[in-house]
């Protein structure tokens, strides 16, 4: 007897501490990288719910994702989740809430959801935007007669403007796949005119196979640029973050594929090299789709990060709100005029940032928006990619034989019925 | 495990009463007692639990289903898996080499060389340091346009991408991980050579025998345990704990190039959320690390009263 | 013989010169740490390797207020300290049994320690953390003590076995006869015979436990300890590498410092031949 009403109190007290605490417990990994977005998230938190708090805490990157599936299956995760669109976000979704009736105001002004909706039901909200373009640098251009006004927009264009600089004894792009993010970014940017509507579909579905055609052509391309002498020397074990965006800064390559939000992007390029030494344009694919249209290369576009609620948290409603309130105008735009990013909230205003690269962007993405392909392939894919990627730059596999590989890690985590 | 002192079996006195013969089995066993149960409750039990795990099909955040040998009949077709282990194969070829230097180190320091008290320091700074700095400062360092090629090409020798070529990848990972290693080697043998009866070398100096002599037939005998030890744990530390430095260096590649199973295990666990495949991973992988443990024992020690 | 004795000297001179590049070589990537934990971030990318330029104690300062450092610091502390002391104690008791004394399952046991060390961490993470929630030491200090120790047993205890074992038996069997208690055995014989072993250990553990990430993070979500608190200060982009080494000078001094101090002890001359002697 004595110990059941041990075992009670003892019970009690785990029970009762929750709801005396009223702590909302968020994980990100940019807590200390953006401080005055968490700032200001917590203060109008706060503000609007007295009692409660609202506590970031920075985890590291490398651990993050391994220490958050830990949680999820032992329980003691957080109340609101950070998590990196695409294969990533869609990997959790089993510990996650749908959000799509929870938050339907919101949801309404948010775009970029593809990123994190899984069977029509998203469950992470993003709150930036990330895409990939192409940016050059103007005096290198000016260098070798180029004009610093004029990018390439077709790839006859690419290929002639990369025999210019190889003749100049230049890099062209640089390559940076250490991480294999550069061959991620590489099958987006080339899928973005190559991919019709629907194979983009059927890709994100599995039944577009790195075997067929378009893809294929792809990894075809990814060698013979490579052959071409088109990268810089060393490119398989160059570091992306942040290496290759500073030597792109120093002037190691022509163009680089860069980013929309955050890093590598209009704000960081334009504030290192200066606004008028730095341009941006939409790459061009190799060959054009059907529905698509040559000289008007797509910006792949899809949700960046995003937030989203752990479905065993024990305060469901205040997680809610402090989603609300991290993605609400007033707050998110902190992060804008700061970090740089492109809101994936659409009430948020950025026409007054004074940014010719972004206010470029900002007119391609209402017209030319386009999947991010990588973004559809699974997590296990791109792993197998980061690999073939660079034993096919080695030369130590053949095109033929890493799609095979890659075919069967795609069968097997997108089983088709 | 075996002094050096012995020739033979320990004679047992008969006279031991039967009484203080429990009692010592007694005391024993309480000594022993708190490093097992700790060892069952965060170690052993996890393991089985892991093991039932990996007969699943669980995700983070879903139980999965009871699908028998099916992750490691995955593993076994997994041409990543089989790459990883004959990376294994290759790295544990390089244990002779991750023993001897430190021993050879720690004997020189023992034996009076000049400077001994700044290597005994310095030698383990690199041990300090989390892999992740040693990671990132070779990184650059050994990176196409980094200080070695540069040093390369002041004398005329042509670049290297020393971490992203397949042949050169792992080698070089090793040379960094045992540089960053050997200072933990070399404490652990000047522990050990401190227990090498002194007067024995100088009996066996005095009569002149010389130095190499000396530590042939005298030190490195005496050490055995110590050696024994050594491979043992480097062995073991070579499989299970190279995965940060892995991981900032190379991560993983190029291709398979640096890919060992510990970092496969990662990579199921971490990034692909499926922790019943990383747990049969990490199965397999304990009965090598255990098979090649007991071997090596089994092969250093034949004398053992153990 | 003083000819063997002056080519013996040659030799270790002649040693010396190599050993002293090894040397410089280990102490680069400290110069590496705190030159760049002294720059600011657009000075780090400007130049990586080179001098620091306009040298800054920002990093410090931000790392040590605004990133907890502080607070974590005094958590490292004391779960290093706790987790130290029992592994030094309960690896010692252990090893002396299993290497001097005679008890049934003594293999066993023994074997079973030592398979302990090579299950690989990854295998036990999600079991462990339910362990933990169960026995409610999730976010506890002694919850992590206990995980530290557990953890590092089996080298511990591997460890000392094998140093007890190199030790000559007649001393053991000597004192056991004299009639002392196996515990005063313990204490007044296996204790300062291993003395060089158990600062070695010490050491070890100590460096184990401080430079954990992984068992931490998992553990002490609430009270972190140094190294996450240091690795969470990367950030997504490592672009906050002066943060980061900034951070990496505070973690690793106080172990170099306690280094430098304690590894005289090592060889302090405690030796065996002196106690024979």
């Amino acid at each position: 007897m004595h110990k059941l009403k041990l075992m009670a109190a003892v019970a009690a007290v785990f029970v009762a501490t929750p709801a005396l605490a009223q702590e909302i417990t968020v994980w990100d990994v940019n807590v200390s990288r953006n401080p005055t977005y968490y700032d200001a998230a917590k203060a109008a938190f706060e503000k609007a719910h007295p009692g409660a708090t609202l506590n970031f805490v920075g985890q590291p990157d490398a651990e993050y994702y391994n220490l958050l599936n830990t949680a999820l299956a032992s329980k003691t995760g957080p109340d609101v989740i950070w998590a990196n669109g695409g294969a990533q976000a869609k990997n959790l979704v089993g510990g996650l809430l749908p959000l799509n009736d929870k938050l339907p105001d919101l949801i309404k002004s948010i775009v970029g959801q593809s990123a994190f909706t899984v069977d029509g039901k998203l469950y992470f909200i993003p709150f930036t935007l990330q895409g990939h373009v192409a940016y050059y640098n103007k005096d290198m251009y000016k260098a070798v007669g180029l004009d610093p006004e004029k990018p390439p927009t077709t790839w006859a264009e690419v290929t002639k403007m990369c025999d210019t600089f190889k003749a100049a004894g230049k890099a062209c792009f640089m390559m940076a796949n250490k991480e294999g993010y550069e061959a991620e970014f590489f099958l987006s940017e080339m899928a973005n005119q190559s991919l019709t509507a629907q194979q983009q579909a059927d890709w994100a579905s599995g039944k577009l196979h790195w075997s067929d055609a378009p893809i294929k052509a792809i990894l075809q391309t990814w060698v013979d640029t490579y052959k071409n002498g088109w990268y810089q020397e060393g490119g398989n074990s160059q570091t992306m973050f942040l290496d290759e965006f500073t030597l792109f800064e120093q002037g190691t390559a022509a163009n680089v594929w860069g980013l929309l939000s955050n890093v590598a992007h209009w704000k960081a390029f334009e504030k290192d090299m200066g606004a008028d030494k730095v341009g941006v344009y939409p790459m061009p694919s190799p060959t054009v789709a059907s529905d698509q249209h040559e000289g008007s290369p797509g910006v792949p576009l899809d949700g960046g990060v995003g937030y989203g609620v752990n479905k065993d948290s024990a305060h469901i409603d205040l997680a809610l709100d402090a989603i609300k309130t991290l993605l609400s105008p007033e707050v998110l735009s902190v992060l804008v005029n700061d970090a740089g990013i492109v809101p994936a909230n659409t009430a948020v205003d950025v026409s007054s940032i004074p940014s010719p690269g972004l206010k470029q962007i900002m007119g391609w993405l209402a017209t030319r928006s386009v999947p991010t392909t990588h973004a559809n392939a699974s997590a296990a894919e791109l792993d197998e990619w980061h690999r073939q990627s660079q034993a096919l730059l080695n030369g130590d596999i053949t095109v033929d034989a890493a799609a095979a590989a890659l075919d069967k890690v795609q069968a097997q985590a997108k089983p088709q019925k | 495990m075996t002094a050096s002192i012995h020739t033979g079996p320990v004679q047992r006195p008969r006279r031991r009463p039967n009484k203080s013969r429990r009692a010592e089995t007694r005391m024993a066993l309480l000594f022993v007692a708190p490093a097992i149960l700790l060892v069952l409750v965060f170690r052993i039990i996890p393991l089985l639990w892991g093991f039932g795990i990996s007969l699943t099909s669980a995700t983070a955040t879903a139980p999965g289903e009871f699908i028998g040998a099916g992750n490691y009949l995955r593993a076994l077709n997994d041409p990543n898996f089989i790459a990883s282990i004959a990376n294994a194969g290759i790295i544990l070829l390089s244990v002779p080499v991750f023993i001897t230097i430190p021993m050879i180190l720690a004997i020189l320091i023992d034996q009076g060389v000049p400077g001994r008290g700044f290597f005994r320091s310095v030698y383990f700074f690199p041990v300090v340091l989390s892999s992740v700095i040693i990671g990132s400062i070779f990184s650059i360092v050994l990176g196409f346009n980094g200080s070695l090629n540069a040093l390369l090409k002041f004398v005329g020798l042509p670049g290297v991408d020393w971490l992203g070529r397949s042949a050169t990848a792992l080698p070089v990972t090793l040379a960094i991980q045992s540089w960053s290693t050997f200072g933990m080697g070399v404490l652990i043998f000047l522990a050990g050579l401190s227990t090498v009866p002194k007067d024995m070398v100088e009996a066996a100096r005095l009569e002149g025998a010389k130095m190499w002599q000396i530590w042939w037939h005298v030190i490195i005998p005496s050490l055995r345990p110590i050696i024994e030890f050594s491979t043992v744990i480097t062995t073991i530390g070579l499989l299970t704990s190279m995965f940060g430095l892995i991981y900032v260096l190379t991560g993983g590649g190029p291709g398979t190039a640096t890919t060992v199973p510990e970092y496969l295990i990662w990579s199921a666990q971490g990034r692909l959320n499926q922790p019943s495949y990383a747990s049969a991973l990490s199965i397999i992988l304990f009965v090598i690390t255990g098979a090649l443990a007991w071997l090596q024992i089994r092969m250093m020690s034949r004398n053992t009263n153990l | 013989m003083a000819g063997a004795g002056k080519r013996q000297r040659l030799a270790l001179r002649i040693a010396a010169i190599p050993m002293a590049l090894l040397g410089v070589s280990c102490l680069y990537p400290i110069f590496f740490a705190v030159n760049n934990s002294l720059k600011t971030r657009h000075d780090y990318l400007l130049d990586r390797f080179g001098l620091v330029v306009n040298p800054t104690l920002d990093n410090f300062v931000q790392a040590w207020t605004r990133s907890h450092l502080d607070q974590y610091f005094l958590n490292s502390v004391i779960a290093t300290i706790g987790a130290v002391i029992l592994l030094t104690v309960v690896s010692s008791l252990a090893g002396f049994a299993l290497a001097a004394l005679r008890f049934p399952y003594r293999r066993f046991l023994f074997v079973v320690i030592l398979s302990s060390l090579m299950i690989p961490v990854q295998v036990v993470l999600v079991p462990y953390m339910r362990t933990m929630v169960a026995l409610s030491l999730i976010n506890t200090h002694v919850g992590l003590i206990l995980s530290y120790t557990a953890f590092f047993l089996p080298f511990s205890v591997y460890m000392m076995t094998s140093f007890y074992s190199g030790l000559p038996r007649e001393l053991i069997e000597a004192a056991k006869i004299d009639g002392a208690k196996l515990l005063q055995v313990w204490w007044h014989v296996m204790v300062p015979l291993g003395m060089p072993a158990l600062v070695t250990l010490g050491i070890i553990n100590t460096l184990n436990c401080w430079n954990d990430v992984l068992i931490a993070l998992l553990t002490m979500q609430k009270n972190r300890t140094l190294m996450v608190g240091i690795s969470a200060l990367k950030g997504e982009f490592s672009d906050q590498i002066p943060l980061f080494t900034a951070g990496i000078v505070i973690a690793a001094a106080p172990i170099v410092i306690l280094y430098v101090i304690f590894q005289r002890r090592i060889v302090s001359g405690i030796a065996v031949g002196a106690v024979k002697g």
